[in-house]
């Protein structure tokens, strides 16, 4: 019996051995490829933060708001933050095409998965990075407008506003990225819906005065208050 | 050379019957039925009594309108096809019309009454509002005569103004014109104003009207166009405006096509304003006066509580705008009661130009800056009618030097500030 | 010749004075046999009628329109004979005399106001207008401004006063007197019956004053034209009358009565505006004076003219005209005289030979009978340092030579010097060296009347009026029958493009009068035309 066991397990061990002699080059080949890849993936994000420095990639991200947004959340500057994610998604991507070397059964289906995901996500993050763009300047576009109008609450519009276009993009963003889509289709829709409805009903009755009197402004001439306050400019 | 693509075949007809004349008087008009007739009848006399025998053309650029504006322009027509006219002439008075476009657009009215000016080889264009009711025959010879007679390329306009009138003629645009193009032009945004021939066709040539602030402010472009030129200026007396009736006072509009032009016309100007220390005078020819009484209301508590709710409600805009300095010690003033209540000339002068270098630098898209503008500008305007309620003339002209002189005083700061990087 | 019916609707007249055309006798005054001798150059010209200046004897303190003798010729001139001959001579060779009457006003030095003035008895004291004070007939205007003060002039033989519109050496006639009026009726019946073929009637609106009135154009006045040519029209059919009467087209046309008055008249008020027309490159003053011209009787025609022996009047005009042709037509105040300007055509002109042929266009194709005054078909000068009017009366220029041809007398005994400035002298403006050149003005002129006399629409046509946008072409279109005549006239000095409205001629193809080439048919766009700096053209309209 003792002489079965040594030589199972001397079997089981030069098996073993083996396997590692079968798969060490293609361990081997991974990490030059993971090496390579890492290698690659800091050139591009230098190249990358080169490019967003030239186009001034920063102000646009700071004029629709995503630079303040990530300075709260204590995050690198937006410039930083896409180089380092063009890292992370090069190198990811050079890791995984090591790992497919590897031959692992299962594996590559996954693997050219996250390949064909990588278009959806990178255009769902342009979706969303524009969005932001656009809540920014609509946001503030409203803000002005209503302020320099008179509006009673300027601010409100101006979130509402904001709010709406973050709501769309974001629903737009999931449905690239193909995650809950009709979850996030239907939620938007509820919502958006349901502001709608609100506000017209809002109008309808319970702001009959209101409504009347913001219609009075915008479509009648200004009450007298208001004649006394605009000096002649020009 | 003249914008060829500007002229319908119609009106380059009507242009060729005209032929070569001395004097254009032009007229943008939009569904100006209202008032144009006073207007017409003005220049019609003002033609007749100081210029019988020059060769003068009035030419309508009108943006569609849908009254019978284009027929009473066309009215004042004098030739010998309208007998039993009661109007002596000694030379035909051609008087046309061209509909440029649907909408108004007072870059291409000012295009195409400049474009016809010169085509024509006119020795002097006049520019005159169709809603200046007050005009009188005697503003043709005031604003043309140093154009035509004294070679002077600009004639800008001096109104008799009441108190509170041009509040941000009197506390943005001539203070600012002055420090930074170092010229004394009281009005540099003139309904009406004359032009040379030779001042029209440059100005057509290099396209000022279709940069930005050409394309903004094409009047206000013009004196700046003139001011950095080789070009003589000058300003004229004329009389008093009409009144501005209710509610007609878009001021986001008014402040885009004046400071918004204003703004940017400093980036591409900047070698020649720059290098300018201080401000020189202006000929002026004939005396301004104010008009007497001021029986405008303006409720100031109003005023304030735009100031200070635009203050609020726009801090996070002014923040990317202004200096934290300057947006701290705007918070503090518009926490003021009424009575208390003083916007300073030096903060004021900081303001704009703060808003001149965010502008240059565009911080935030350059027409959210403008705007953001404007609730500011109330708040100055609240200052100015507390300081020049009770004030003489003259002690409202003083007030009026000493904001020049802050302007001209902090211009290098405008230029620190103009280089920093955000 | 005698007798034709409307002849002075297709005339050409040449205006002249006797004094100043040809000096047969070289005492240095122009003559009739002079004249006579002239008359080959005349009939050569073209033209079919002279008018002449006056030539009855005078003092010539008005340049002959003093008269002291009303039936014969000045000495000066030649005989009555010499006239006689004349007439004979201008008659074989188709041209018409026409000759001054100055039936207003005579010399003081008439025998007539001699005896008037002599006595307040003498038999012809009421023939002469005379009072005991200045002070009737008051807010009648002075016409002689520069000279005159009053309409009354004081004579110390008769101590009262005696009226006078022109110059106070010129008594005014009095037309209540019906001996007058029958021996002024003798006059002309002494004329007519040597053969002249009219008459020009000088000063006609003024033979008769009334008080409360500003004694011009009253209907005594009319009645007493209308006597005249009744008995004319009896007595010698086919004469013409002419009336000088400087006024408004509106007054004037009264002088044409119902066809039984003056056959012509002046159209003074166009002549002063053809020439602002032109400078101001506007046909408004030229449109609107002929818009104001009532029709006239069918017998009836206006004359036109460009310049003449008086001053270049601009009584007819506003102040602002005045104002702008002073300034533009002479800027030197000599050349300034009694509300007019004394100058030449080609003076006026700067000498600019297109604006001469441009104005002579005008003058021959508009509706009316065209007058030329002597020496503007050579393009004289003229000399305002002469005084008055004499500057344009100066002598003829025949040719380079002596006294420009004019006279053999010495130089210093011309009655008037001639013209001597290298520009418009003699030996550089005179008929010798132009009927050499084919090109001269001249030679134009000689071309122009030929084609007008040619065609009879001008005298006798209609005239419409094309307004076309462009304000620099003054066009018409004159018809007679079936004859068409287009005439388009550019008054600028740039070059032009206008189109007109021909709608109604259309089909018609339009042949150039002067060179006769075809121009294209009229179709039913604006017919576009390109016109060079004071360009006209003549079209006929043809249907083929």
């Amino acid at each position: 019996m003792r002489e079965i066991i040594v030589n199972e397990l001397t079997q089981a061990f030069q098996q073993m051995a083996r396997d590692i002699a079968h798969y060490l080059p293609r361990l081997i080949v991974m990490l030059i490829i993971a090496l390579i890849g890492w290698v690659i993936a800091y050139l591009l994000k230098l190249l990358v933060r080169s490019l967003l420095r030239l186009t001034k990639f920063s102000k646009l991200s700071e004029n629709s708001g995503a630079a303040q947004l990530l300075h709260q959340a204590a995050l690198p500057s937006s410039t930083e933050l896409a180089s380092r994610f063009v890292f992370w998604v090069a190198w990811v991507g050079f890791v995984l095409l090591g790992v497919s070397v590897l031959g692992i059964a299962g594996l590559q289906e996954y693997i050219s998965k996250f390949f064909f995901f990588l278009p959806r996500l990178f255009a769902a993050c342009v979706i969303f990075f524009f969005g932001l763009v656009a809540a920014s300047f609509f946001s503030r576009a409203a803000l002005l407008t209503a302020v320099n109008a008179n509006f009673r609450s300027p601010r409100m519009l101006s979130l509402a506003v904001r709010f709406i276009i973050v709501t769309f993009s974001l629903s737009m963003t999931f449905e690239v990225l193909g995650v809950a889509e009709q979850t996030m289709l239907i939620a938007f829709a509820t919502v958006f819906g349901a502001a709608m409805l609100g506000l017209a009903i809002a109008f309808g009755l319970g702001g009959q005065d209101l409504a009347r009197k913001f219609l009075e402004r915008k479509f009648t001439r200004q009450n007298r208050e208001e004649r006394e306050d605009e000096l002649s400019p020009l | 050379m003249a914008e060829e693509n500007l002229l319908t075949d119609d009106f380059l007809r009507q242009l060729i019957n005209i032929g070569e004349v001395d004097i254009v008087v032009g007229l943008s008009t939009h569904n100006n039925a209202r008032t144009i007739q006073p207007v017409i009848a003005a220049i019609q006399a003002g033609i007749l009594k100081c210029f019988p025998r020059e060769r003068v053309a009035i030419i309508n650029a009108d943006g569609g309108s849908q009254d019978d504006t284009i027929e009473q322009v066309k009215n004042a027509s004098i030739d010998d096809l309208r007998r039993g006219s009661k109007v002596y002439a000694l030379r035909t008075l051609h008087s046309i019309s061209v509909q440029y476009g649907r909408i108004p657009d007072p870059r291409r009215a000012l295009q195409t009454i400049f474009s016809g000016a010169d085509l024509l080889r006119a020795r002097t264009c006049v520019i005159v509002s169709p809603e200046t009711t007050t005009i009188e025959p005697d503003w043709l010879q005031r604003l043309a005569r140093p154009a035509y007679h004294d070679n002077f390329d600009l004639v800008c306009p001096i109104y008799q103004r009441q108190k509170f009138e041009g509040a941000l003629v009197r506390n943005l645009l001539y203070p600012m014109t002055r420090s930074i193009y170092g010229s004394r032009i009281r009005e540099p945004y003139g309904s009406e104003f004359a032009i040379s021939g030779r001042l029209v066709s440059d100005f057509l040539s290099n396209g000022i009207i279709d940069q930005d602030w050409g394309r903004m402010g094409p009047e206000i472009s013009v004196t700046i166009f003139a001011l950095t030129g080789k070009y003589r200026v000058c300003q004229s007396s004329l009389g008093a405006r009409p009144p501005s009736s209710p509610g007609t006072h878009d001021m986001v509009t008014a402040v885009r096509r004046t400071v918004g032009a204003l703004f940017a016309s400093l980036d591409g100007n900047f070698p020649f304003w720059s290098s300018l220390r201080e401000s020189q005078p202006v000929p002026t020819i004939g005396t301004a006066s104010a008009l007497p009484d001021d029986t405008v209301r303006i409720n100031r508590k109003r005023l304030l509580d735009m100031f200070a709710n635009g203050v609020a409600q726009i801090e996070p805009v002014l923040s990317s705008i202004l200096s934290p300095s300057l947006l701290s010690e705007l918070r503090r003033i518009a926490a003021l009661d009424v009575d208390n209540f003083d916007y300073p000339e030096e903060l004021w002068t900081r303001t704009v130009f703060e808003f001149a270098a965010s502008y240059h630098k565009s911080t935030i898209n350059r027409d959210h800056i403008i705007q953001a503008l404007v609730p500011l500008y109330r708040g100055r305007s609240l200052t100015f009618v507390i300081e020049n309620r009770d004030g003489s003339e003259e002690e409202i002209e003083r007030r009026e030097e000493s904001l020049c002189a802050n302007f001209e005083r902090l211009k290098p700061f405008l230029l620190e500030i103009w280089a920093e990087r955000k | 010749m005698k007798g034709e019916a409307g002849w002075y609707k297709h005339a050409v007249i040449y205006q002249v004075h006797v004094r100043t055309f040809s000096d047969a006798n070289d005492d240095g005054i122009g003559d009739f046999p002079g004249l006579a001798q002239r008359l080959e150059y005349l009939q050569d010209l073209g033209v079919n009628a002279i008018w002449l200046m006056p030539f009855f004897p005078s003092p010539l303190r008005d340049d002959g329109y003093d008269i002291s003798d009303y039936k014969s010729v000045h000495p000066s001139y030649g005989t009555l004979e010499d006239f006689k001959k004349f007439l004979s001579i201008a008659h074989e060779r188709g041209i018409r005399v026409i000759i001054e009457m100055i039936l207003n006003h005579t010399s003081d030095q008439h025998p007539w106001f001699q005896e008037s003035r002599s006595s307040l008895d003498n038999p012809k004291r009421d023939w002469y207008v005379w009072s005991d004070t200045d002070s009737k007939y008051r807010g009648t205007r002075i016409i002689f401004l520069d000279t005159e003060m009053s309409n009354w002039a004081w004579d110390p033989i008769s101590k009262s006063y005696y009226w006078h519109r022109f110059f106070s050496h010129q008594p005014d006639l009095n037309y209540d007197n019906p001996a007058v009026r029958e021996e002024m009726w003798q006059v002309m019946k002494f004329w007519l019956e040597l053969g002249v073929d009219g008459f020009r009637l000088d000063a006609v609106p003024y033979l008769i004053e009334r008080e409360g009135t500003n004694c011009e154009n009253l209907p005594e006045t009319h009645a007493i034209i209308r006597d005249l040519r009744k008995r004319i029209d009896e007595q010698f059919p086919g004469v013409m009358l002419l009336a000088e009467a400087n006024q408004w087209p509106a007054d004037l046309r009264p002088y044409f009565g119902d066809g039984d008055e003056f056959h012509m008249a002046f159209h003074f008020p166009l002549m002063p505006r053809m020439f602002m027309g032109v400078r101001l490159e506007d046909r408004k003053p030229i449109t609107e004076i002929l818009q104001q011209t009532p029709e006239i009787p069918a017998a009836c025609q206006w004359c036109l003219f460009l310049r003449n022996h008086d001053e270049l009047t601009l009584e007819m005009v506003t102040d602002v005209e005045r104002d702008y042709m002073y300034d533009i037509y002479a800027h030197d105040k000599v050349m300034r005289l009694n509300l007019g300007i004394r100058r030449r055509l080609a003076p006026l002109l700067d000498n600019d030979r297109r604006r001469i042929e441009l104005m002579n266009g005008m003058l021959m194709s508009l509706p009316g009978t065209p007058i030329i005054y002597y020496g503007d078909e050579i393009g004289m000068g003229d000399n305002i340092y002469l005084g008055d009017r004499n500057g344009v009366r100066t002598p003829m220029q025949w040719n380079g030579g002596w006294n420009g041809g004019f006279s053999a007398a010495d130089p210093e005994r011309l009655y008037s010097p001639p013209i001597l400035n290298p520009v418009y002298g003699y030996q550089a403006v005179n008929v010798l060296s132009q009927k050499r050149s084919p090109h001269s003005l001249l030679s134009w002129m000689r071309h122009i009347i030929e084609i007008r006399r040619s065609n009879p629409v001008f005298g006798s046509g209609s005239i419409e009026f094309l307004y076309p946008a462009n304000h620099r072409i003054l066009a018409y279109v004159r018809q007679l029958g079936k004859e068409t005549i287009l005439v388009v006239n550019n008054l600028s000095s740039a070059a032009q493009a206008v189109e007109l409205d021909l709608r109604q001629y259309k089909g018609n193809i339009l042949i150039e009068m002067f060179g006769r080439n075809i121009f294209p048919r009229i179709g039913d766009l604006p017919y576009l035309l390109t016109m060079g700096p004071y360009q006209f053209y003549w079209f006929r309209l043809r249907r083929i």
